[in-house]
């Protein structure tokens, strides 16, 4: 009786979000045109996630939204493959994270491939190697970029709070690039040791300053 | 090529990365090292993975397909999906994370260490075309229409294919 009970109010529960739980070929397609649509990645990726779930479908509240956004922040890799994880979960649990994930990437990268591919075809001819010269160096600028808008935020933090927070900031970017490019230290180091800089070093000498 | 060895360099890449472009670095380190992949490799696949559509991280999709056909584009797929589902047990440890004062200086160290992936893996990228006169100017070109957001990726790459064909092909 008790079980009957509550699934009766799961029941319930699950008819007042009721509309809010999409069939898996909708999900599907809803990650396909936001896959599809977003260029160049980041910011206009968020607005449409933002526009398809919140807005045009209500599946999720304003808040899950902040508070997963948030937490993909901490995420290894692409931090918008955790988001699509973590609403495909949400949504529709194990098969919900697989059909979005298949949608999100798999036409994309598909199109990507054939991308790929017809460069293969045409990279020989010597118009396509003179815009190439002219390509490769952009892309290191485009990287220079995304360096900046990375650097940014941290920057601004320490530059209003006290001494210790810029110099960590300079000293961990400098140290580390310096790492891999000048010294040719693995990766994993680098990073490992950028963590055990922060935690072990600045972030204990900050709470001495505060106290 | 080794395939299980080539897939996990990917893997690693990705789950020491943060942002889908810091992956860049590992794996220009790495790949070269075993002839699998040539310095020049990574700048067109950057290229082609901006004006693809799908986030950002798909670039090494392209870079898989350059230099191991359809198998390396579908490890290098595989790789990058593979480290965002540690999310998850994250997501259930989020209540008693989000307390923690030394989150904060994690996160941060998290990012400062990405600048300094990206800050080499540009300088690798421009290291390879400085015989070329016209690649530092274009390289500071394309940063500040980006910043100034002027251009969008995809425009910005047409731009510079343009330029190239300008000075390099016509030699204007």
């Amino acid at each position: 009786m008790a079980k009957f009970h509550s699934s009766k109010i799961a029941n319930h529960d699950t008819a007042t979000i009721g509309p809010n739980r999409p069939a898996l070929w909708k999900l599907f397609l809803v990650w396909t045109c936001i896959g599809i649509q977003s260029f160049g990645g980041g910011s206009a990726t968020i607005l449409l996630i933002r526009r398809e779930f919140i807005e045009r479908h209500t599946w999720l509240s304003e808040e899950e939204y902040e508070r997963y956004w948030s937490l993909c922040q901490l995420s290894p890799g692409i931090i918008l493959v955790a988001m699509v994880i973590l609403i495909g979960r949400k949504l529709r649990s194990r098969l919900g994270i697989i059909v979005s994930l298949a949608g999100m990437l798999l036409p994309s990268a598909i199109i990507t491939c054939l991308f790929s591919a017809g460069f293969v075809l045409v990279q020989a001819f010597s118009p396509v190697q003179a815009m190439m010269r002219g390509v490769i160096p952009a892309t290191a600028g485009l990287m220079l970029t995304i360096a900046l808008q990375f650097a940014l935020p941290p920057l601004k933090n320490a530059s209003s709070s006290r001494g210790l927070h810029l110099i960590e900031c300079l000293v961990i970017m400098v140290l580390s690039a310096l790492a891999i490019s000048w010294w040719h230290i693995e990766i994993v180091v680098v990073v490992l040791g950028a963590i055990l800089l922060s935690l072990g070093v600045f972030y204990p000498l900050q709470k001495r300053g505060k106290a | 090529v080794n395939w299980f060895l080539y897939f996990l360099l990917f893997l690693k890449a990705s789950t020491f990365s943060f942002g889908g472009m810091s992956n860049l670095a590992s794996l220009q380190r790495d790949l070269p090292i075993y002839h699998w992949a040539h310095l020049s490799d990574f700048g067109k696949a950057v290229a082609i993975g901006q004006v693809s559509p799908g986030p950002n991280g798909l670039w090494v999709v392209s870079l898989g397909y350059l230099t191991y056909g359809i198998p390396g584009a579908a490890m290098a797929l595989l790789a990058i999906t593979i480290p965002p589902f540690l999310i998850l047990p994250l997501n259930t440890l989020y209540r008693r994370l989000e307390e923690q004062h030394w989150m904060e200086a994690l996160l941060r160290s998290l990012v400062l260490v990405s600048v300094g992936l990206l800050l080499s893996s540009a300088w690798s990228i421009l290291a390879e075309t400085l015989q070329d006169r016209w690649s530092i100017p274009i390289c500071l070109m394309a940063c500040v229409l980006c910043i100034t957001r002027r251009l969008g990726a995809l425009a910005l790459i047409l731009l510079a294919a343009c330029a190239g064909f300008l000075f390099y092909g016509l030699h204007f």
